[in-house]
């Protein structure tokens, strides 16, 4: 067979952000991300036509990637939108949205993609510019001598996420167990150069989310029947771990590329054998206590081995290598014939343990930056929400470690910095003027898009028919429910702010989201007492949110940049 | 009945074609230009405003579109640059070419011809006009090129003698490449990225042969990491290998490290051979040989201080246990690609097993500065402190952005931005005929009759420093082989006597605003390869004034251009360079030149005009009317690029004012005054106006295109042999 068929011609299109189709199929996608955000954020159901899994979920990452993108605008997109969730697990959803924003708005001005921009850079590094200096007012920076903001970020972050289906206090249990989990992975005595653990999550579907747990060490998961064999040991000692990376099933291993004749009545499999027990009489003439093996162990060798009272677990499979390593100390063997000894670890203690259904063996290290995450949730999909969700947390906290900032949540640093740009480019355009051929008009213009594209995503925070307002002073965010009455006093309404920062007590003043209004100056330099008196705050991940920006930005610039669309039809 | 399948292949068609084209390449050409999103058949986006890219990714129909599309091809594999400037020029002369015979055929109106007839007429017709544009190109336009143009030549080089690149000239340059290449908000970074990879990749001596190493090995000297904006971009010293240590050892001190491309645990059999087992004793005692020898094999590796082992195979468990006990990391599945660069910087054969092992030093080993995992956004590298035995330092570039797409564009911006400097490192090779009494343009010359004597600049008003000039006589001994060849093909040319003209490298003038940044840039500048032309001019001048020297002709005679330094006010470290050589016989001589390497011309369709204006100016002196008509069409398709570049300018910064005053500036021998910043390689232009030329005339000289309605036979066969 042989492809006969000459090349079909592409597809070419000019100016493709002009065009009805790719405008609506924009907007759908923004209407689906811009339905899931938040934490009162709708839920979306993902199903195969012709069957199969079903996903319900509101996070980005599923969500995106489940979608079967076709327009290779939207492409671009939900792309990058992708590969920033994959560095950074955060603010998916409020990349995609502010990046579809800003096309819309944009795009509703007509000006040239030159001066737009341009314009959009600058404002993308005023903005940055702003978050990363010290008179920041949106970001608070992260104690770690106490767990109180810590456990804020987790908190915000699962609360973000409708589809875990997780009540108040399954919340705050899941927080601590996170947060424990992530502090259990940083190395005790660390000089300069800290290398962080891992945890390892076990799911454990079907049962109460108040069971889930953390424990230090790994888990590894058995039948009953594997388990009833295994002889308990118990010695005051540590135990002396082998892991083997090679197989022990007794294949014979690579004879190259030539062939290899046997002679009549020679069995390679009985000289296989044997080596492996002379390999089983070495590891108990070296007092090895531990077996572990990535691949097959051969029942002759396993028996043997527990025989001599050593505990043989083999199958452990890639994944668990790498920490297993870590946790024991082991090098991973991959001879039958000599060992060296420095190769074998350590462990601290074997036990066996049974949570719900599941039965494991549980090796409990001396001292290790590993441990496990049992995760448990009621279903599936809840399940696979709550453990992206759990990954998304301890991902966070390895970032703010390392950036040790957290930014206000709950929409506040949003209005934040709208109200902080809107103020800069109206009070102070020459700064940004300074080389480029772009009028003050333009600049409004542009400032204003980028904006109301910042407030438009927080304006989906709400989706309950609510209204959301600012305060002239700190320019953060209020929402008032949808059946509230008007025309009453607003501190009566509005009880807080949407980080839990500030509340209506204050003489503030507010105005809707959408009514234009005078620039004001947003109040900078967050007070310490402010933050310290304030046990609830919403809070986001610093390091992820400029990402998001950034990425979001640099899109958008890069979709109002095409003139061409050129489509290959093969 | 061939005429149902056949199609008269006329300039009309052509140009219909081109113009398509024109339509969707000139919205990327230049600084207003923007992106073109193309999508592969695997489904995955590109960005890009690459011309050659784009016209591939069209997957053309039309024969004539294909053909277009394979010069330009071919011009790109030399160049690197220009696919959208070609297929402007194309266009721009296709249309003047249609316009001129549309003018001729009214005038030939009233005779009768039939159908065929007149297509046959003016294929002949074309096939003229293709022969006179060939002529044109290869005997006229490189003469307009050295004569006239060659004044107006900048050199990117502060100092020609030895090549020194100044970094401010270099980022003017490539600012001015990228601006067409990447999108308008990344061009500065990736230029700048560009630059600092430039200079931290070169040493001292580094000359050609650099640009050669990094154009072949481009795609392992890049890494791309998405997800980050593209502003995380950085470059890496050392060089960073695409995969993960398959042991892993933290090693500091000295690390040795040797190349294996063989499995290092012996086999039981090699391929083509039996190895017959007679007993499970034989069997277990020949395993135990291996692991033995093995063993021994990493002992040996162990003590000589290697540390790191670098395989092109998958290594057995057991040589990677092995080596982990010995304190020795391992890398494996190495493509040849790396392995050969590798070889190529650190100058290191493979390590060949020692079949008789014998407790000899192995030599082949090279010293690691260091070698350690590399993480880059969660996933990891293998990161190696190379030390460098050739003249290239190894750096990596590390290039981010928030899609694949656009990262492909930026690599493939920087790869082209380097075939660029390659070729303009080196010299174009100009040969032209001219006529005796043309001489006398180049009036303004100042001419020395001397040879082999110091010169001494003379004062260029405004306190520009005085430098000696330095000694023509020199010979470089180093550069005998190169001299020889040089000698070789010039012997070709019937040379009668030579003219060498050259010009003093001048110190740069100083200027107010440049005037403090300017010191510490030049104790950046990195002098390159020292330039071994004015000594291989020397030689062959020698050479042939002993071989004519019975003619008795004027000799050598060296002279130089005292050009004014104020004509390129603003470019720091540039400074005009014109070399010539020239065989004057008689009446009829024939010229060979050429382009020096660094010659550079501000950008902005400055070449375009410069060279408009002159062809205008030979039109007019022209005897031949075909010669005149040729001329008068390609220096009006030149003007394509310039109009394009100024579309969107208005008032006094649009095309007809620029042009205006520029021609008025030619005229009066006045300085032109470029609105933007920024440099573009002569070589570059020069040679892409060759190829649109030779391609033009390609396309002149069919006269039918004949459909055949069969399957291409040659993709069949290819294609059924790699399903084998």
């Amino acid at each position: 067979m042989s492809r006969l068929d000459t090349k079909k011609p592409s597809l070419c299109k000019s100016e493709p952000l002009t065009s009805e189709r790719v405008r609506t199929t924009l907007s759908v996608l923004k209407r689906i991300v811009t339905s899931c955000y938040g934490p009162s954020g709708r839920l979306k159901q993902l199903r195969n036509g012709s069957g199969g899994y079903v996903c319900t979920t509101s996070q980005s990452s599923a969500l995106l990637s489940h979608l079967s993108v076709t327009h290779p605008i939207l492409k671009i997109l939900t792309t990058s939108v992708q590969n920033h969730v994959s560095s950074f697990s955060d603010c998916g959803l409020f990349t995609a949205i502010l990046c579809c924003n800003l096309i819309e708005n944009v795009q509703r001005l007509g000006l040239t993609p030159t001066t737009v921009i341009n314009l959009n850079k600058h404002l993308l590094s005023l903005c940055i510019s702003y978050l990363k200096s010290e008179t920041c007012g949106c970001r608070i920076p992260v104690d770690f001598s106490s767990t109180q903001i810590l456990l804020c970020l987790v908190r915000s972050i699962l609360t973000s996420k409708p589809a875990c289906t997780l009540t108040r206090a399954e919340t705050e249990h899941v927080s601590a167990l996170i947060l424990r989990a992530f502090l259990l992975t940083i190395p005790e005595n660390a000089e300069g150069h800290i290398i962080l653990g891992k945890s390892l999550i076990v799911p454990l579907k079907g049962q109460r989310v108040i069971d889930s747990t953390v424990l230090p060490g790994i888990l590894i998961e058995m039948s009953e029947v594997q388990l009833m064999r295994l002889i308990p040991i118990k010695k005051s000692t540590a135990l002396k771990v082998a892991l083997f990376c090679t197989t022990l099933s007794g294949d014979i291993s690579d004879t190259g590329e030539g062939t290899v004749v046997l002679s009549y009545g020679v069995s390679l499999e009985n000289a296989v054998l044997d080596q492996l027990l002379n390999l089983g009489r070495q590891l108990v003439s070296d007092h090895v206590d531990l077996v572990l093996c990535q691949k097959v162990i051969h029942p002759s060798l396993k028996q043997f081995l527990n025989m001599h009272r050593v505990i043989a677990i083999d199958r452990i499979g890639v994944t668990l290598m790498e920490p297993l390593t870590k946790m024991t100390g082991t090098q991973p063997i991959g001879s039958l014939g000599s060992i060296s000894p420095n190769s074998y670890g350590s462990v601290k203690e074997v036990c066996t343990a049974k949570f719900g259904s599941k039965h494991f063996v549980h090796l409990i290290p001396n001292e290790a930056t590993i441990c496990s995450l049992l995760l448990c949730n009621r279903n599936d999909t809840a399940w696979d929400e709550l453990k992206l969700t759990c990954q998304t947390a301890l991902h966070v906290l390895q970032l703010t470690l390392k950036e040790p900032w957290a930014l206000l949540g709950g929409g506040c640093t949003e209005t934040h910095l709208a109200a902080y740009i809107r103020h800069k480019t109206h009070n102070n355009p020459e700064s940004i003027l300074k080389d480029d051929e772009c009028t003050q008009t333009e600049l409004q213009l542009i400032a204003e898009a980028f904006c109301s594209a910042l407030e438009s995503v927080v304006g989906s925070l709400e989706h309950d028919g609510g209204e959301i307002l600012t305060d002239m002073k700190y320019g953060h965010l209020w929402s008032v429910q949808a059946d509230s009455p008007c025309l009453v006093n607003w501190p009566d309404l509005l009880s807080q702010c949407g980080c839990g920062l500030y509340n209506s007590q204050e003489e503030l003043s507010w105005s809707f989201l959408r009514s234009t209004r005078h620039p004001f100056v947003p109040q900078t330099c967050l007070s310490h007492e402010a933050v310290g008196s304030v046990s609830n705050l919403t809070l986001d991940c610093l390091t992820a949110k400029l990402s998001g920006l950034q990425v979001a930005v640099e899109t958008a610039n890069l979709i109002l940049d095409l003139s061409y669309v050129i489509e290959d039809k093969n | 009945m061939l005429s149902s399948m056949a199609a008269a292949g006329s300039v009309k068609a052509a140009l219909q074609v081109t113009e398509v084209l024109e339509a969707i390449v000139s919205c990327c050409v230049g600084p207003e230009g923007r992106q073109v999103l193309c999508t592969k058949p695997t489904g995955e986006v590109l960005l890009s405003r690459n011309g050659g890219r784009l016209l591939e990714a069209l997957h053309l129909e039309h024969p004539i579109a294909r053909m277009i599309v394979d010069c330009v091809s071919s011009h790109l594999k030399k160049t690197g640059d220009g696919a959208k400037t070609f297929i402007i020029y194309l266009c721009r002369l296709l249309r003047g070419l249609h316009a001129f015979t549309e003018r001729e055929k009214d005038s030939l109106m009233c005779e009768n011809i039939q159908m065929y007839g007149r297509h046959w007429k003016n294929c002949c017709q074309w096939k003229f006009i293709s022969q006179a544009l060939l002529t044109f190109q290869t005997q006229v336009l490189d003469g307009i090129m050295d004569q006239y143009l060659s004044r107006h030549f900048l050199s990117i080089f502060s100092s020609a003698k030895e090549r020194t690149l100044c970094r401010s000239s270099l980022e003017l340059l490539l600012e001015a490449y990228f601006c067409g290449r990447v999108g308008r908000n990344n061009h500065k970074f990736i230029s700048q990225l560009m630059c600092d990879y430039f200079f931290k990749c070169m040493t001292c001596k580094s000359g050609i042969d650099v640009f050669e190493l990094v154009d072949d090995c481009f795609v392992e000297l890049n890494v791309g990491v998405t997800g980050l904006p593209v502003s995380d971009s950085r470059i890496i010293a050392g060089l960073v290998l695409q995969k993960d240590f398959s042991m892993y050892c933290p090693a500091d001190g000295d690390i040795r490290m040797v190349i294996v491309t063989e499995t290092i645990q012996p086999l039981f059999s090699t391929s083509g051979s039996e190895f017959i087992l007679n007993s499970e004793a034989q069997f277990q005692t020949s395993q135990f040989w291996i692991i033995e020898k093995t063993k021994a094999i990493m002992k040996h590796l162990h003590s000589q201080n290697v540390k790191l082992l670098l395989s092109s195979v998958r290594q057995p468990d057991f040589v990677i246990y092995y080596a982990g006990v010995n304190g020795i990391s391992v890398v494996e599945c190495l493509s040849s690609e790396e392995i050969s660069l590798i070889q190529r910087i650190v100058g290191l054969s493979p390590f060949v097993l020692p079949h008789a092992f014998s407790q000899c030093e192995i030599s082949n080993t090279a010293l690691v500065k260091f070698c350690k995992p590399l993480i880059l956004r969660s996933r990891r590298y293998v990161h190696l402190g190379l030390i460098s035995t050739c003249t290239f330092i190894p750096h990596c570039i590390v290039l981010c952005g928030p899609v694949q797409g656009l990262i492909e564009q930026h690599e493939d911006a920087l790869h082209g931005a380097f075939k660029m400097l390659q070729q303009l490192f080196k010299d174009l090779d100009l040969n032209y005929v001219t006529q005796a009494n043309d001489q006398n343009d180049t009036a303004s010359l100042f001419i020395c009759k001397n040879s082999g004597e110091s010169y001494r600049v003379p004062d260029a008003g405004n306190g520009s420093i005085q430098k000696p000039y330095p000694d023509t006589v020199v010979e470089n001994k180093d550069e005998l082989e190169k001299t020889q060849t040089y000698l070789k093909a010039y012997s070709n040319l019937a040379i009668s006597d030579v003219e060498l003209e050259t010009c003093i490298p001048y110190s740069t003038p100083k200027l107010t605003p440049a005037d403090t940044f300017q010191t510490d840039e030049t104790l950046r500048c990195l002098s390159l390869e020292e330039n071994s032309l004015i000594g291989d001019y020397e030689a062959l001048l020698k050479s042939s004034s002993t071989a004519y020297s019975t003619r008795g002709n004027s000799g050598i005679e060296i002279c130089y251009e005292n050009l004014q330094v104020t004509n390129i006010t603003g470019k720091g470290g540039l400074l005009p360079m014109s070399y010539k050589l020239q065989n004057m016989g008689t009446s009829q001589s024939y010229l060979s030149s050429s382009v020096p390497a660094g010659c550079v011309l501000p950008v902005g369709g400055n070449f375009e005009i410069l060279l408009h204006y002159y062809l205008l100016n030979y039109a007019k002196k022209c005897h031949q009317s075909e010669e005149t008509m040729v001329s008068m069409i390609i220096a009006n398709a030149l003007l394509g690029i310039p109009k394009v570049l100024y579309k969107s300018k208005t008032g006094k910064d649009s095309f007809p004012h620029m042009y205006v005053r520029a021609l008025h500036a030619l005229q009066t021998n006045q300085p032109i005054v470029s609105s933007q910043a920024g440099l573009e390689s002569v070589t570059g232009k020069c040679q892409l106006l060759t190829s649109v030329l030779q391609c033009l005339t390609q396309i002149l000289t069919i006269d039918l295109v004949i459909t055949v309605k069969r399957h291409p036979q040659k993709i069949h066969s290819q294609d059924s042999e790699d399903e084998l």
